[in-house]
């Protein structure tokens, strides 16, 4: 047979494809709901982590259904609110959202749609809430945990699909960056709800950063640290309503 | 065993390795060489990528029409890159390890080293020799990757697979060997070792 006819060529490439196509999508649906638990396991910790129960490396330790039981046993309520500020709906207290999840809320908040984005609250009253934007390469995403009513942060966790590594990938896996998001404020009267700066946020005289709402950007990754600062300002923005009517309640 | 199959075998491990004598597959070499246990995953995932892609080539390659064959490899290395992604993903033990290696499982696609010796050799063997010469190929990597994890970690964080091993000696880890250009250096200095043993393989 005259394997280098137009024909043979056509068809040949056509079965080929097919059939790794058909493959890859059995494999991928039979293995969905296997990777769907270990990604819910793994957003619950970074909420965790972001809330200060544990690091991240310590809830990785502990495999995923202790990670699950352990959020179950401190998580208080959760809700969606929407941009005015006022609940929308109770949600189930083993629902998280996911990155894709929060990509729908992103479009919906930029563009002016039914914004409905979560709230978590754990049992000691700290108050966990998401922020999702492109980096560099690909979305960035992250959790921002707040001091019970206040708008004192309590602890940062972020996450990238695909951030240069030692650089942009620090976001992640630099726990010093993380941690300078530990007792800042958020401010929710301005639009600029907080900002990563580049060159130096204020610093007191012995070198610990000024209280306010700024933080130093990471040297080297100036796309994916201004990428994540809009990412915050955006969301936090879309919660500013929320916050203020929280904060004076208390 | 004859001794044109053990060639085969034993040839890409030390002779013939593919990043210290062809200097193939030196990007990822860099990148996922910071813990023992990512360059571990990596090197299982090139071998079986690796191994099976240039069996199914093999088994392929009197059907394929030669004017299309690079797009017929590429569409086979690429579903076995996706379904070792994809079990990776699937299993708790190897979630966190996928998430490391991030892009990197992904672009075993675009390691030479594949692509490589589907073309120079499963397209012209029997599948049996093809098998063993894209697992022997992946291991010859895989074996320099774990050598240059061993410095990098041991060094870099004074750990092994995650085991404290120089911490509790007052080990301060040494941030530089964390870099990738780090990396570089080491595998410089393996091709050193190796041409200063195999002086063959030295230009005159």
């Amino acid at each position: 047979m005259n394997t280098n006819s137009n024909t043979y060529t056509v068809i040949y490439t056509t079965i080929i494809v097919a059939l790794v196509a058909a493959i890859l999508a059995l494999v991928s649906q039979g293995l969905k709901s296997k990777q769907e638990a270990n990604e819910k396991a793994d957003t619950i910790s970074q909420m965790m982590t972001a809330a200060r129960f544990a690091t991240k490396a310590d809830l990785q330790k502990m495999g995923n259904t202790a990670v699950l039981a352990k959020y179950a046993e401190e998580i208080g309520k959760a809700f969606t609110v929407g941009m005015d500020g006022e609940k929308i709906a109770d949600l189930d207290l083993d629902k998280v959202y996911s990155p894709k999840d929060l990509k729908k809320q992103n479009y919906n908040i930029k563009d002016g749609g039914d914004v409905e984005i979560p709230v978590f609250i754990f049992k000691n009253g700290v108050t966990v809430v998401p922020v999702y934007g492109a980096g560099l390469w690909g979305p960035v995403w992250g959790y921002i945990a707040f001091e019970p009513a206040s708008n004192t942060i309590k602890g940062a966790y972020f996450d990238h699909e695909s951030e240069t590594a030692g650089l942009g990938a620090k976001i992640k896996d630099d726990p010093a960056f993380q941690d300078e998001f530990q007792g800042e404020n958020a401010d929710f009267s301005v639009a600029n709800v907080f900002d990563i700066v580049k060159g130096g946020a204020p610093k007191n005289a012995d070198g610990t950063s000024v209280i306010d709402n700024k933080i130093d950007a990471i040297t080297g990754a100036t796309m994916t640290s201004n990428g994540l600062d809009a990412a915050i300002d955006t969301w936090l923005g879309a919660y500013s309503a929320w916050f203020n009517k929280n904060t004076e309640e208390e | 065993m004859d001794a044109k199959l053990k060639e085969t075998i034993l040839n890409p491990i030390f002779k013939g390795n593919p990043i210290t004598v062809l200097v193939l597959g030196i990007c990822s070499s860099l990148a996922v060489t910071v813990t023992m246990k990512g360059a571990l995953v990596m090197a299982l995932s090139v071998i079986v990528v690796c191994g099976i892609s240039s069996l199914i080539l093999s088994l392929l390659r009197n059907t394929i029409p030669s004017r299309v064959r690079i797009i017929i490899q590429l569409v086979v290395v690429a579903m076995m890159v996706i379904l070792v992604d994809q079990i990776l993903k699937s299993f708790e033990a190897t979630y966190a390890i996928d998430k490391q290696l991030s892009v990197y499982i992904g672009l075993i696609i675009t390691n030479c080293i594949v692509m490589g010796r589907i073309e120079a050799f499963a397209l012209g063997n029997k599948p049996w020799p093809s098998f063993l010469d894209g697992v022997a190929n992946g291991a010859g990597y895989g074996m320099i990757l774990l050598i240059v994890a061993f410095f990098r970690e041991l060094l870099g964080s004074g750990t092994l697979f995650g085991v404290d091993v120089l911490g509790w000696l007052g080990y301060t880890p040494n941030n530089l060997v964390i870099l990738p250009p780090f990396a570089l250096i080491l595998l410089g200095c393996i091709v050193w070792v190796q041409r200063s043993v195999q002086k063959d393989l030295q230009e005159k």
